[in-house]
C-alpha cells in the first residue's frame, strides 16, 4: 500500500468544493442485454397508468409519481422473457438513472445504475442544472468524471433508487395485470 | 456476456445498489473476462450482505437477534470473519468499539464456529466493519476471476488493487462537491463523518455523548480501514496505536 497525499490539500481544505462528479456507466440497451442475455429483441414500450391504476399504486403505498414509463420487452423467438424498466431519481447532491430488470414471474433479475452525477447540493435543485441531462444518452452526456476517481467520504444514501426501485417493480405489476404490458 | 462492456475506453465500469448504498466496481480489460468477474464480485458483496444486514430477514445477524439467551447459531464465513475483527478491536480499545452500540457489548460470543447469545438485549449493528470486509470480498472475487487492475467502492469505502495510481477525492457531506485529496496504489481508503446532520450517528462508550468528526484511514485491507476510522474518530487521536499494527494512517478532516 502506499498513499500520496495531495501536495496543496491543507490549502483545499480550506477552499469550498467545486468539482461536479459525473459518470456513465451503460446505456440503456447495454443494461437490457446485461439483465437479458438470452433475448434476440427488445421492445421499446411506454406504459401509462391512468387515474384509477395510480390510485391503486397508492393505496399500496407506493408513490406514484409518473403516469409514463419507459419499458424494453425482452424476446425471444417472440416469446417474452421479461421487462427491463429505466427511470431517474434525485436526492440531496446526486442525479441517478438506472435499470431494473424484471423477470416474468414477478421477481428482480437485476438492477444497474446506468449513470451517476452530483453536484452541490443547492445546485441539483436549480432546474437549469437539472435540464442539462434532459435528453441525453450515455454517447452525447458530460463526462467530468472520466478519469477514474474514486470518492470517499459520508456514505451516500441509495434510499432513493431503493424506493424507485419497488415503485416500478409495483408498475410493471399493474400494468401487466391491466393488460397493458403483455 | 463475452464482450466487456465500455470496451473502448479500456475499462469496465458498473454499479448496483447494495449495502444501502451505491457499490461502484471497475476493472481493466486485460484477457480476463471482465464482465463475468465484476458479476462475481457483486455477487460476493450479495453474500456478504445477506450474512450481515440488520435488514434481512435471513440473516445470520437477524437470526442471531430473534434468538433468546443460551442458544446460538452457526456462522457463515463472513458473519464469523467480521465478527472475529470487531471482538479485537472491541479488547484493543477498551470497549471503544462496540458493534453492540451499547445495548450489550458483552452479550454475544464466536465459538467453534457459532455465535452464543449471553444477553436478550444485545443488538449488533456491523454497519461499521461490514462494508470494508464486502469491499475486500470483492476484490478477492475479481482477482481470482483473473483481474489484475481494479477497484470497488462501496459508498466511500474503496480499495484499488493492481498497477494503477487511484486518485481520491473526498466528498463534503455539508454542502455536496468533492475535492481531490490523495492518491492510492494497491490499498484501502475509508472516510466517515459525524456530525448533528450526518446519517451515521457514534457515540462515546462512557458517557454516550455523540461523537463528532470527520476522518480517513488508509490500510492495506477495506476491513480495518473502513472499521478503524470509529476508532480514530471516537479517540480523536490520529496516531493511534492500532494504526501501526494494521499498517494504515489516518487523517481528520
Amino acid at each position: 500500500m502506499r498513499v500520496v497525499v495531495a501536495a496543496s490539500v491543507s490549502a483545499l481544505v480550506i477552499a469550498a468544493p467545486t468539482s461536479a462528479f459525473a459518470v456513465d456507466y451503460l446505456s440503456a440497451d447495454q443494461a437490457a442485454k446485461l439483465m437479458f442475455p438470452e433475448a434476440d429483441a427488445f421492445e421499446a414500450r411506454n406504459v401509462t397508468l391512468d387515474a384509477a391504476q395510480l390510485q391503486q399504486l397508492d393505496a399500496q403505498g407506493v408513490r406514484g409519481r409518473s403516469a409514463s414509463w419507459p419499458v424494453r420487452v425482452a424476446k425471444r423467438a417472440g416469446a417474452t422473457l421479461g421487462f427491463v424498466v429505466t427511470d431517474a431519481v434525485i436526492g440531496k447532491v446526486e442525479l441517478i438513472d438506472y435499470a431494473v430488470g424484471i423477470a416474468l414471474d414477478g421477481n428482480i433479475r437485476q438492477v444497474e445504475i446506468l449513470s451517476y452525477r452530483e453536484s452541490h447540493g443547492f445546485e441539483i435543485r436549480l432546474p437549469a442544472w437539472r435540464k442539462q441531462f434532459v435528453g441525453k444518452g450515455s454517447a452525447s452526456t458530460l463526462r467530468t468524471g472520466d478519469d477514474i476517481a474514486n470518492i470517499s467520504g459520508a456514505t451516500l444514501s441509495c434510499n432513493h433508487v431503493t424506493d424507485g426501485v419497488r415503485r416500478i417493480v409495483a408498475v410493471v405489476a399493474l400494468a401487466r395485470r391491466g393488460g397493458t404490458l403483455a | 456476456m463475452n464482450a466487456p462492456l465500455h470496451a473502448s475506453t479500456g475499462w469496465t465500469r458498473r454499479a448496483q445498489p447494495l449495502l444501502g448504498s451505491l457499490v461502484e466496481i471497475g476493472v481493466r480489460d486485460d484477457g480476463a473476462n471482465a464482465c463475468e468477474a465484476v458479476d462475481a464480485a457483486f455477487a460476493a458483496v450479495r453474500e456478504v450482505q445477506a450474512c450481515l444486514s440488520r435488514f434481512e430477514a435471513d440473516s445470520d445477524i437477524s437470526r442471531f437477534h430473534a434468538l433468546r439467551r443460551g442458544e446460538s447459531l452457526p456462522m457463515r464465513t463472513s458473519t464469523s470473519c467480521v465478527l472475529a475483527a470487531a471482538r479485537m478491536l472491541q479488547l484493543d480499545t477498551d470497549g471503544a468499539f462496540d458493534i453492540s452500540l451499547g445495548s450489550a457489548p458483552d452479550g454475544w460470543r464466536c465459538e467453534g464456529g457459532r455465535l452464543l447469545k449471553l444477553d436478550d438485549s444485545v443488538q449488533l449493528d456491523l454497519g461499521g466493519i461490514g462494508k470494508g470486509h464486502a469491499v475486500d470480498c470483492a476484490v478477492a472475487a475479481l482477482i481470482a476471476n483473473g483481474c489484475t487492475t481494479g477497484w470497488v467502492n462501496a459508498g466511500g469505502d474503496l480499495r484499488g488493487f493492481g498497477d494503477a495510481e487511484w486518485p481520491i477525492r473526498l466528498r463534503d457531506e455539508v454542502t455536496g462537491g468533492v475535492r481531490p485529496f490523495a492518491s492510492l496504489y494497491d490499498g484501502a481508503f475509508a472516510t466517515s463523518h459525524y456530525d448533528r446532520h450526518s446519517r451515521s450517528r457514534l457515540a462515546h462508550a462512557v458517557g454516550g455523548s455523540i461523537v463528532r468528526a470527520h476522518v480517513s484511514v488508509a490500510a492495506p485491507l477495506c476491513l480495518w480501514a473502513d472499521a478503524l476510522t470509529k476508532v480514530i474518530a471516537i479517540s480523536g487521536d490520529t496516531a493511534h496505536p492500532l494504526l501501526a499494527r494494521f499498517g494504515a494512517r489516518a487523517w481528520s478532516h
